[in-house]
């Protein structure tokens, strides 16, 4: 019988990250931005309000998820029983979430149930009551989870390192507080609502087969007048922490939570690209050092990973995983080991292909269909970032040599200036 | 009704093929689902299907590390274990797509399952036990509540295990025994879904699966659960701030009419926002900050689980309570037909959804080949639409007696009751 070991294993077919391009845009009569995004075998039509109504825009510390949350819990239509019933009468999804920069609602609908669920959009977004009963029921939930979180060592490592980061006073870095929770009134609510969601600081994405359909509609439920400009995005002020290690108790936890990182550079740098390829070497694929050497070799972890990326004014570089409390400073240890590596040892030429070849398959994954494409284009969109971003970074990815990689590993991953966080117990 | 189109074709060795053309994606996705699962486990030896999953990445003679030719190949792949199957799939550039079937077909057959490879995955896999059971707060309901539930059946543990202690245990002599008993043809289905012809797909399928040694069909004889006829409550105290509660009742198998009955029955209660759960018990009687009602979906006889996260200060016998009531309410009088309808809408939405990707298709296709035929996938729709108000009422009050209850009250350690 004839062994596959035996058999020539099939030629490999250097991936291509396919067709990446910006999509059109077009405007609604206010102005408003619609990108189109065409595609698909199923007739369902995604439509993203994207808002200028992120962390970053509020005065009082989670007033933009508060608000955010509070879109469906009633309007100045329906309360938030006969509106949820409405929504979820016609089969379409919301799903509502404010994060540190911007603030969205996604809604995925049955095609032909487009035009009222548009409607039902138009009331959500632009038009919530913020009864004072939703509200308070709304924070005991948050507090809840609060709580919740105080018991995980993933959240405490993360809060714990971006603040770090970031400082205290920071948007980025600041760290929710119980009492934080009593200064949300539905009077704070309203008003950043009513300051940030209005069509002016809005964009829009659609995405499905037969994206320029929804535009008619779009253009009757969101062609509200546009008086304000839009809301600036404020410079923010950072406060680094130095050097060193930050240890916060998480009583009684069976692992630990490590976080070793430090300042980066933002999407504007021209090392921007390069980083990204240095990292999944790093610890950005199953495959990649940290990952072999740290779960696969020593049996450390279930996972283990390293992300370089950058909020507005400030990038990161941050590796991190959940150990047992035994393991941590060995890993440590190894992670240090692994960098120091990298900053003198060119990497082969296999390696680089292997990552050129499943970076490229990334970005083929991450424009597959009009909804993922919908979610790449964002983050485009959303940091000003240049069009042709991912032309830029697929020919970084063709290009870059291992000497450029050891390069960057020398200029951007020194563990000396590394903070290092555990979160677990004693 | 969107239609997923399919071509089925079985090798002479008894492997299961099935191909979706997709011509909008550049990619494609294999998907090899193994007939295994922890059902199938030796009570002493829980864990190993899924300890085995690690396994199954550990390369072989021919292909020393599993992951760098699918990443070469621009791919990306994973897998899971549940109690029912052990399920691959690699989603790489559809030009690619024969080195799925290599890798695949090449760790079907000669994995090497050394003793350092074994004591290595034990450890990874003692701390995904770790991170994702012990670790996080309220992460062990679900340990709790499956030996509560079960005193037969081997759904009794989770597919993570029973014990940590039975994953540190596992030794190579077990691991090959499994190896050779289930990772064959004969038990096995493969499906690749996205930019390919049937007719490329059967051919590559030949070329790289067809002389591997059929193995034998696994007959199972599972112990089958007795029917539960008095309540059963376990009180778990741990250092969470909120209790929460989890009520679950035996169901029927998977391909009962019951499932669908039930799935429709639970999205009406606690699928949306708008769902009788979180109006009344959330809302209304602002007992729960959540309240979950779900079908376990296992293919043997199952469970519908309530899962309900309390507020502070509620009672946890009057939620339960109050859970009993919407229960009783529902096993007695018939949903409307505003909530039948919602439901069927939400179902034909969520249906399209899950067919945005290809990978999911794939996935959907071998797993309903392996439950009897893989055009469920398109006959599914109208099981789900033809469920009446009545038989939800009937079905409900088979389902929800006090008798087939298994109850946990997971109380926050300092908690009075």
């Amino acid at each position: 019988m004839k062994s596959r070991r035996k058999m020539e294993p099939p030629r490999i077919i250097t991936p291509s990250a396919g067709k990446t391009s910006f999509p059109d845009v077009v405007r609604l009569g206010n102005g408003v931005p619609v990108y189109l995004l065409g595609g698909g075998t199923v007739d369902l039509i995604r439509i993203e309000f994207v808002l200028n109504a992120g962390q970053i825009m509020e005065e009082t510390h989670m007033a933009a998820s508060v608000a955010n949350a509070m879109l469906t819990e009633g309007t100045v239509s329906h309360d938030a029983i006969t509106l949820n019933d409405l929504i979820d009468s016609t089969g379409a999804v919301f799903n509502h979430t404010a994060e540190k920069d911007t603030a969205s609602l996604v809604v995925i609908t049955l095609s032909r149930k487009l035009e009222e669920v548009m409607e039902l959009a138009g009331e959500v977004l632009f038009h919530p009551s913020f009864p004072e009963n939703e509200l308070r029921m709304l924070k005991e939930k948050k507090i809840q989870a609060f709580l919740t979180g105080r018991q995980k060592t993933s959240v405490i490592g993360r809060e714990q390192f971006y603040m770090a980061l970031c400082g205290k006073d920071n948007p980025y870095g600041r760290i929710t507080r119980l009492e934080d929770f009593d200064a949300l009134t539905s009077a704070v609510t309203r008003d950043f609502h009513s300051r940030f969601y209005r069509p002016e600081n809005m964009y829009i994405t659609v995405s499905g087969r037969e994206p320029e359909s929804a535009l008619p509609v779009l253009s009757k439920c969101f062609s509200g007048s546009c008086q304000w400009h839009k809301a600036e995005i404020p410079q923010l002020a950072f406060e680094t922490s130095p050097p060193g290690r930050i240890f916060a108790e998480v009583n009684g936890s069976v692992q630990s939570a490590v976080r070793m990182g430090w300042k980066g550079i933002t999407r504007d740098h021209h090392d921007y690209h390069g980083l990204q390829v240095a990292n999944m070497i790093l610890g950005g694929y199953f495959g990649s050092r940290l990952m072999r050497n740290i779960r696969e070799e020593k049996g450390y972890t279930y996972g283990i990973h390293s992300v370089t990326g950058a909020f507005h004014g400030i990038g990161f570089i941050v590796i991190m995983t959940e150990v047992a409390n035994e393991y941590r400073e060995e890993t440590l240890k190894e992670i240090r080991k692994e960098i120091a590596e990298l900053r003198i040892n060119p990497v082969s030429t296999d390696e680089l292909q292997t990552v050129r070849n499943h970076f490229m398959g990334e970005i083929a994954r991450m424009f597959d269909g009009p909804f993922s494409s919908a979610e790449a284009v964002r983050g485009l969109i959303d940091y000003d970032t240049d069009h042709d971003y991912y032309s830029r970074l697929i020919s970084t990815i063709e290009t870059i040599t291992p000497e450029k990689i050891t390069e960057l590993f020398n200029t951007y991953y020194n563990p000396d200036e590394a903070v290092e966080v555990i979160a677990g117990a004693k | 009704m969107l239609m997923i189109e399919f071509k089925r074709h079985t090798l002479p060795n008894g492997l299961r093929v099935i191909a979706h053309h997709d011509a909008s994606t550049p990619m494609v996705t294999t998907d090899l689902l193994y007939d295994v699962g922890s059902r199938d486990e030796d009570p002493e030896a829980t864990g190993f299907a899924h300890l085995f999953e690690h396994l199954m990445f550990g390369g072989t003679d021919g292909v020393p590390a599993f992951d760098t030719p699918v990443m070469m190949a621009g791919g990306e792949n994973n897998a899971f274990t549940n109690n029912d199957i052990t399920n691959y799939f690699i989603t790489l550039p559809a030009n690619n797509l024969e080195t799925a079937l290599w890798l695949e077909a090449d760790r079907m057959e000669g994995l090497d399952l050394s003793e350092s490879r074994l004591r290595i995955q034990k450890s990874v896999v003692t701390e995904e036990y770790r991170q994702r059971y012990l670790n996080q707060p309220y992460g062990d309901l679900m340990l709790l509540l499956r030996p509560l539930a079960f005193r037969r059946h081997p759904y009794m543990w989770p597919a993570i295990g029973k014990d940590i202690s039975h994953i540190e245990k596992a030794d190579s002599r077990r691991v090959k025994e499994f190896y050779h008993r289930h990772y064959n043809p004969s038990n096995a289905i493969l499906c690749v879904a996205g930019n390919v012809h049937p007719d490329q797909v059967f051919s590559m399928a030949e070329k790289w699966f067809g002389d591997i040694a059929p193995g034998r069909r696994i007959i199972r004889n599972l112990p089958q659960e007795p029917p539960q006829t008095e309540r059963r409550e376990i009180t778990a105290r741990r250092k969470v701030p909120a209790a929460h509660l989890v009520m679950a009742f035996h169901t029927e198998k998977r391909e009962s009419r019951a499932f669908y009955v039930l799935d429709l029955l639970t999205d009406i209660l606690s699928g949306c926002d708008s769902g009788r759960f979180p109006e009344i018990l959330v809302r209304k009687k602002e007992l729960f900050s959540e309240a979950d009602i779900y079908l376990s979906g296992e293919i043997d006889p199952g469970l519908v689980i309530f899962s309900g996260r309390l507020r502070n200060g509620a009672d946890i016998s009057k939620a339960e309570e109050a859970v009993r009531d919407e229960l009783d309410k529902i096993s007695t009088r018939q949903v409307t037909a505003a909530e039948l309808d919602k439901a069927r809408n939400r179902y034909e939405a969520s249906r399209l959804m899950s067919y945005v990707s290809a990978g999911n298709k794939a996935f959907n296709l071998a797993f309903q080949e392996l439950l009897g035929d893989a055009n469920g996938i398109n006959t599914e729709i109208e099981r789900y639409m033809s469920v009446t108000a009545a038989e939800i009422t009937e079905c409900s009050a088979t389902t929800f007696r006090p008798g087939n209850c298994s109850v946990i009250h997971y109380l926050p350690e300092s908690h009075e009751e």
